[in-house]
């Protein structure tokens, strides 16, 4: 049982440590992970890219864009498998598509 | 062990199951339609898709490879076709079938031979009731920490072979699912999924048992980290509970992604944590170096309070285990690479070297006219 808490415990402290050392996103970066109430369309774009990174990354290397149509499907797909937001899912379908 | 072998053990180690009392299915779906009642009262209008009108897609991946376990030499391949069909704005019928084969050469020589099996992992419909909640019902993988749902096609594993602790939970469950994904606020999503599944059956295609359970995560975008847990009780049987966590993160310097889960239940418990490393920032060799991929995986099982052969036959390791392994993938283009890896596992049924070669295709086609890309 203790070799099981140090193991977990060591795991634990090396993603800290990780995570820590692999310097993050600045602040203005994480403040722009925010949906802001604009309609340009290059700043959505620019947030598409950022969420379809972080969402589509975490599981699968980056996949080519595809036909609008065939998007729309994928991302509904992905949504349910993933739980991906809503918001994310019409962000990074925007980014896919233009 | 290696996930060719998987359904095979799987299949031939049913054990004897006990009908769930009428009653208490009952009160389940009860419970679960006047959820589903008073969430659809309360669903928007929107349009999920924004705008795009989704078309049917014939996607999938295949695959072959050469599993070589302690000497002992296996070539499986395999197809994995899936049917995406959208209905409308807030609908999705989704379907997943497995044809593998896996081939040895018998003991004493001669040629290559095995089963082939056929299985219908899900088929499933999807309601985008709001954004919020979908509604799942039907044949759904069942959402047991992440590897399940997320990490098992073979185009997306890093590292072919199942982790050890794989079959701790239910592969496939029959019945309804509750799900969703939504921002807490601009630092944080939440994500949850409640499920019961209300049948069992040892059908050589179509196993199920019966069982609820949940899970929940945090994904936080900055860090990009997300972590959750989940929990399922068997409805039959033993009636045991099953807990996990997990963990998925992507850095944002570097081109590396890490996945682990912990999984606990009465056959056993274990972890496993990997990673995957894309060499895209070395300088030398960069067309390449951006295509090549560094994988590791390291796993523990502990064996549980079942009999070695009850737990060869589920598909758990028979003795407690420890395993390493590193991979090279090559992507050769968009959805197809080529893999290897070599391992090693120490156990005290035996220590065995591991290797694996092999390659993988995604494929994904329009069942319709599509627009330009």
């Amino acid at each position: 049982m203790k070799t099981k808490i140090a193991i977990l415990a060591l795991a634990l402290a090396s993603i800290v440590g990780v995570l820590r050392a692999e310097s993050g996103p600045s602040k203005k970066d994480t403040a722009a992970l925010a949906l802001p109430s604009t309609t340009d369309t290059s700043a959505l774009r620019v947030l598409g890219e950022q969420r379809y990174r972080a969402n589509c990354g975490r599981c699968h290397a980056a996949p080519r864009k595809f036909p609008p149509r065939m998007m729309a499907t994928v991302l509904r797909h992905m949504r349910v498998r993933a739980t991906i937001t809503d918001e994310d899912m019409r962000l990074v379908l925007l980014y896919m598509t233009q | 062990m290696g996930f060719a072998v998987r359904h095979w053990w799987t299949k031939s180690g049913r054990r004897h199951r006990t009908a769930l009392p009428p009653a208490r299915a009952g009160l389940f779906f009860l419970g679960s339609c006047l959820f589903l009642a008073s969430a659809t009262a309360v669903a928007s209008a929107q349009s999920p898709d924004a705008g795009e009108k989704p078309v049917p897609i014939l996607t999938g991946t295949a695959g072959a490879f050469s599993f070589v376990t302690g000497g002992q030499q296996q070539l499986d391949a395999q197809v994995n076709p899936v049917l995406l069909l959208p209905l409308g704005e807030h609908w999705l019928v989704e379907g997943r079938a497995e044809f593998q084969g896996a081939f040895q050469r018998p003991p004493g020589g001669g040629p290559y031979g095995g089963p082939v099996s056929k299985n219908l992992d899900y088929l499933q419909a999807d309601y985008i009731a709001n954004k919020y909640l979908t509604v799942d019902f039907g044949r759904f993988l069942t959402p047991f920490g992440i590897f399940n749902e997320r990490l098992y096609p073979i185009w997306i594993r890093s590292i072919q072979q199942d982790p050890l602790i794989y079959p701790l939970s239910a592969e496939s469950s029959d019945g309804l699912m509750l799900r969703g994904g939504f921002p807490a606020n601009p630092r944080a999503n939440l994500t949850y999924a409640v499920y019961v599944s209300a049948i069992s059956t040892s059908h050589n295609n179509l196993q199920s048992d019966r069982n609820v359970g949940g899970r929940i995560g945090v994904f936080l975008p900055g860090p990009r980290l997300e972590v959750g847990a989940s929990w399922q009780k068997l409805l039959q049987d033993a009636r045991a509970n099953a807990f996990g966590f997990h963990f998925a993160w992507l850095a944002s310097r570097l081109p590396l992604n890490m996945h682990g889960e912990y999984a606990r239940s009465f056959q056993g418990s274990g972890y496993w944590v990997d990673g995957a490393y894309r060499l895209s920032q070395l300088h030398f060799w960069q067309k390449a170096m951006r295509h090549t991929e560094l994988a590791g995986r390291m796993e523990q099982f502990f064996s549980g309070s079942i009999t070695p052969d009850e737990a060869g036959a589920l598909g758990l390791a028979t003795a407690n285990t420890r395993e390493g392994e590193l991979g090279l993938n090559y992507y050769l283009k968009d959805g197809l690479k080529a893999v290897s890896s070599y391992g090693r596992q120490f156990s005290s049924a035996g220590n065995v070297n591991l290797w694996s070669l092999g390659i993988a295709y995604r494929f994904l086609i329009p069942l319709g006219k599509v627009g330009t890309p």
